[in-house]
């Protein structure tokens, strides 16, 4: 009988064609196209109705990232498709070992995007910029209830979620900076704690003072004493991290945006700017009442252990924290943080969003409408991982039901209503952002936390570096 | 067997030679569809970015050269490339001596020698992740482990992942930490070497340097060239340490190449400059592992035993 030989090419190129087909199979695109919002304007999406499903089929909206948080999920889920008998709310969890970031951008660079994502404010204006998108003006226009002027706290919300006029998601709540102390701590010392009340936050000398007198060697001197040990200091006056919330909250009370809402350039070369960050340089550097910000974030302890075992006087972080820091040994106090020339602190959070290539975006926009009504985010601000970014939520009666012991510490409505919302700003992050931070900002920050460099003498180059990277991304 | 089914039979599994190749190659395929799938497909792929600027969202867009002419502009570039040969140069040698080093004395006939084995190994199969917090704490300027002994010696602390002049070395002595795998190989290696040789050199009047320098480094040379060219490359592809622990600072300082590229890729939305910057690394580690093998692999002295 003849045979023949498979020869190893002919295996190969057989091999690589099946593997090749398998490939092309799986990076195909969907047979349904996309559709957009029926009311986009041109230009922006085609305008295209969505084709109603079949009576008993049910629309599955995924939605990737968390919206707020796992432990109410089911209940969460089962009011929304009660409410919404036709769509089915599917929660993408986040693959292990990747980012939420990576994970989105794989799954939209593999053509199958979830049809809703929390998108954080870094690369939010990106993702505008690009159409990633779908534009929810139309949608909050004929909105009975979001369409009203004063359904969010403005005008943070705008300059949160406006990009070229148009918004393409909703702040899922705000967050803001601010000081924390272990109750007994102050009492023990006699001293005086922060008011929660910005009408009484400490001016810059005074915040000094307390700190000075709240930081203690291992013999018990102060910064101020001599012979004052600071290889051995037993109780930090301050904790004031050096990541952008904090900075910008800094910035902000001495008078001036990190980045101009007009011109979109980081103003940070700003006397003023430069002024504010030197000055959280130097409580380290100089007043010495403050450790070392990255030796600290790296240590790995929680912020309640720092305020238990009182290494830690006034805590620096967001209002995020009163969430787990309420319980801590010796009561949880709250305070403002101190002015410069006004009391200010930064107002943050993550957006929800629809992705523009959504084959459902009616359905998707009830989802999202959902995760933004008052009964949504009011359980996240009970529980104290949130602050309200719904005017629903902040009138007297609203904040007597939620703000309310043992979560939150007495006088923390003044967090919310006065401190937050009236003095709370958002930073616009423009195109760009994260890689003119990262490859300009950042190694000049690293010389000026650690005293190797004058924040006057590296930072308007970086910034103009910045600036000038920003610039080139934004044209790409 | 009817002729019907005999013909619909591929002419190679007629045979039993034909039938063995098949089946050698299907045991292989596996491996040879994950190569095709997951190595030059997305490499061929990479080939392809080189020339577009893609930022994984919207359509890619041709744009020649301009990611290869952006090499000759970007300064992070040469820093990571810097950093990277830094730590080439320190932690593979250093590496390599040390782990023989120690292989010698876990060779040693000794009671409980096979605990000393494993305590020495387990570091290599701590996860990256464990590693990072660990050795953040023990080079914490604040509360680190490494500081603390230095204070109570009475000197000064040193900030070792904030000054950009630290950082590197901290990396690299956290690296020797988990040399227990080289330390594996070399140990198997040192244990190949047959007692006769020794014997031998004994009778010639070989002391214990003697035979060091003329029975163990010769034979066991192979092992250390096989873990030259894996540190060399091991050591261009760091990626971990300088993600986890200093997130590419202080200053940039600890800024490797694979986490620059990664970053270019993912964080600034650029993938066609990441692939650009990922061929070269390809280039730049296949060219060294040629040199090496050209002027280091001839000083290797192989021996049937």
């Amino acid at each position: 009988m003849q045979t023949k030989r498979m020869s190893r090419r002919e295996f190969l190129l057989l091999a690589g064609a099946a593997s090749g087909a398998v490939v092309l199979a799986a990076c195909g695109q969907p047979t349904t196209q996309p559709t957009a919002a029926p009311t986009a304007k041109p230009g922006d999406t085609k305008v295209e109705p969505t084709a109603a499903p079949p009576a008993a089929e049910k629309v599955k909206i995924e939605f990737l990232g968390e919206p707020g948080g796992t432990e109410w999920r089911e209940e969460e889920k089962a009011k929304f498709e009660g409410e919404n008998s036709n769509i089915e709310w599917i929660q993408v969890e986040q693959a292990e070992g990747v980012s939420r970031l990576e994970q989105l951008l794989s799954l939209v660079a593999a053509g199958t995007p979830p049809d809703c994502a929390r998108v954080e404010s870094d690369v939010y204006r990106t993702f505008c910029k690009d159409k990633l998108l779908l534009s929810l003006d139309n949608y909050i226009a004929s909105d009975a209830e979001m369409s009203k002027p004063d359904y969010w706290i403005q005008p943070q919300e705008k300059d949160r979620c406006s990009y070229e006029g148009q918004w393409y998601g909703i702040g899922a709540c705000w967050v803001a900076p601010h000081f924390y102390y272990n109750r007994s701590l102050f009492e023990e010392l006699g001293v005086e704690p922060p008011s929660n009340d910005p009408d009484e936050a400490w001016d810059w000398e005074k915040f000094l003072d307390v700190a000075r007198e709240l930081t203690v060697d291992a013999n018990g001197k102060h910064p101020n004493d001599s012979g004052f040990d600071v290889d051995r200091v037993e109780r930090w006056g301050v904790y004031w991290p050096t990541w952008w919330i904090p900075l910008h909250a800094a910035v902000q009370s001495n008078g001036v945006d990190w980045v101009d809402p007009e011109t979109q350039q980081i103003v940070l070369d700003k006397p003023e700017a430069m002024e504010a960050l030197q000055r959280i340089a130097d409580l380290t550097l100089v007043h010495h009442v403050a450790p070392t910000a990255a030796s600290f974030d790296a240590l790995g302890m929680g912020e309640a252990e720092f305020l238990e075992t009182k290494k830690v006087a006034l805590y620096n972080t967001g209002s995020w924290s009163v969430n787990w820091l309420w319980e801590i040994e010796g009561g949880l106090g709250t305070g403002v943080l101190p002015k410069m020339t006004r009391p200010a602190t930064d107002m943050q959070a993550h957006l929800i969003t629809i992705v523009k290539d959504t084959k459902h975006p009616d359905e998707a926009w009830k989802l999202i409408r959902f995760l933004s009504l008052p009964w949504f985010q009011e359980r996240y601000c009970k529980n104290a991982l949130w602050l309200p970014s719904q005017t629903a939520l902040m009138t007297d009666t609203a904040i007597a039901n939620w703000c309310t012991p043992p979560e939150h510490p007495e006088g923390y409505d003044l967090i919310v209503t006065e401190y937050t919302a009236k003095y709370g700003h958002y930073l616009t992050m423009p195109v760009g952002y994260a890689k003119a931070n990262e490859t300009a900002l950042t190694p000049v920050f690293d010389q000026i936390w650690i005293g190797d460099a004058k924040v006057a003498d590296v930072l308007p180059a970086a910034v103009e570096e910045a600036n000038r990277i920003m610039k080139e991304e934004q044209a790409r | 067997m009817s002729a019907n089914t005999q013909r619909l039979k591929l002419p190679l599994l007629r045979t039993e030679k034909g039938r063995r190749t098949i089946t050698g190659y299907l045991f292989i395929l596996p491996f040879i569809l994950g190569f095709l799938i997951w190595f030059l497909l997305p490499a061929a792929v990479a080939v392809w970015l080189t020339f577009y600027d893609w930022n994984m969202i919207r359509d890619p867009i041709f744009i020649g050269l301009e990611n290869f002419k952006e090499i000759f502009r970007d300064k992070l570039f040469l820093q990571s490339l810097k950093v990277t040969a830094y730590y080439t140069l320190v932690s593979v040698p250093v590496s390599l001596v040390l782990s023989f080093l120690v292989a010698m004395l876990l060779n040693s006939k000794v009671r409980g020698i096979s605990v000393f084995r494993t305590i020495f190994y387990i570091p290599s199969i701590v996860p990256a992740v464990a590693n990072a917090v660990l050795w953040n704490f023990v080079f914490n300027t604040e509360f680190g482990l490494i500081n603390m002994v230095l204070r109570a010696l009475g000197l000064p602390k040193v900030m070792w992942l904030q000054k950009p002049e630290w950082a590197m070395p901290a990396l690299i002595l956290m690296s020797l930490w988990g040399l227990g795998g080289g330390v594996v190989i070399y140990l198997a290696g040192l244990q190949g070497i047959p007692e006769t040789l020794y014997e031998a050199a004994e009778i010639d009047g070989a002391g214990r340097w003697a035979k060091l320098r003329y029975v163990t480094v010769p034979l066991i040379s192979p092992v250390m060239f096989f873990n030259l060219i894996m540190g060399i490359i091991g050591s261009f592809q760091v990626f971990t340490a300088g993600f986890l622990i200093t997130a590419g600072g202080p200053q940039n300082a600890t800024l490797f190449y694979v986490l620059y590229t990664y970053r270019t890729g993912i964080q600034y939305f650029d993938m066609g400059y990441a692939a650009v910057l990922a061929w070269i690394l390809f280039f730049i580690i296949l060219g060294l592992t040629l040199f090496v093998f050209k002027y280091v692999g001839r000083l290797v002295h192989y021996e049937t035993i």
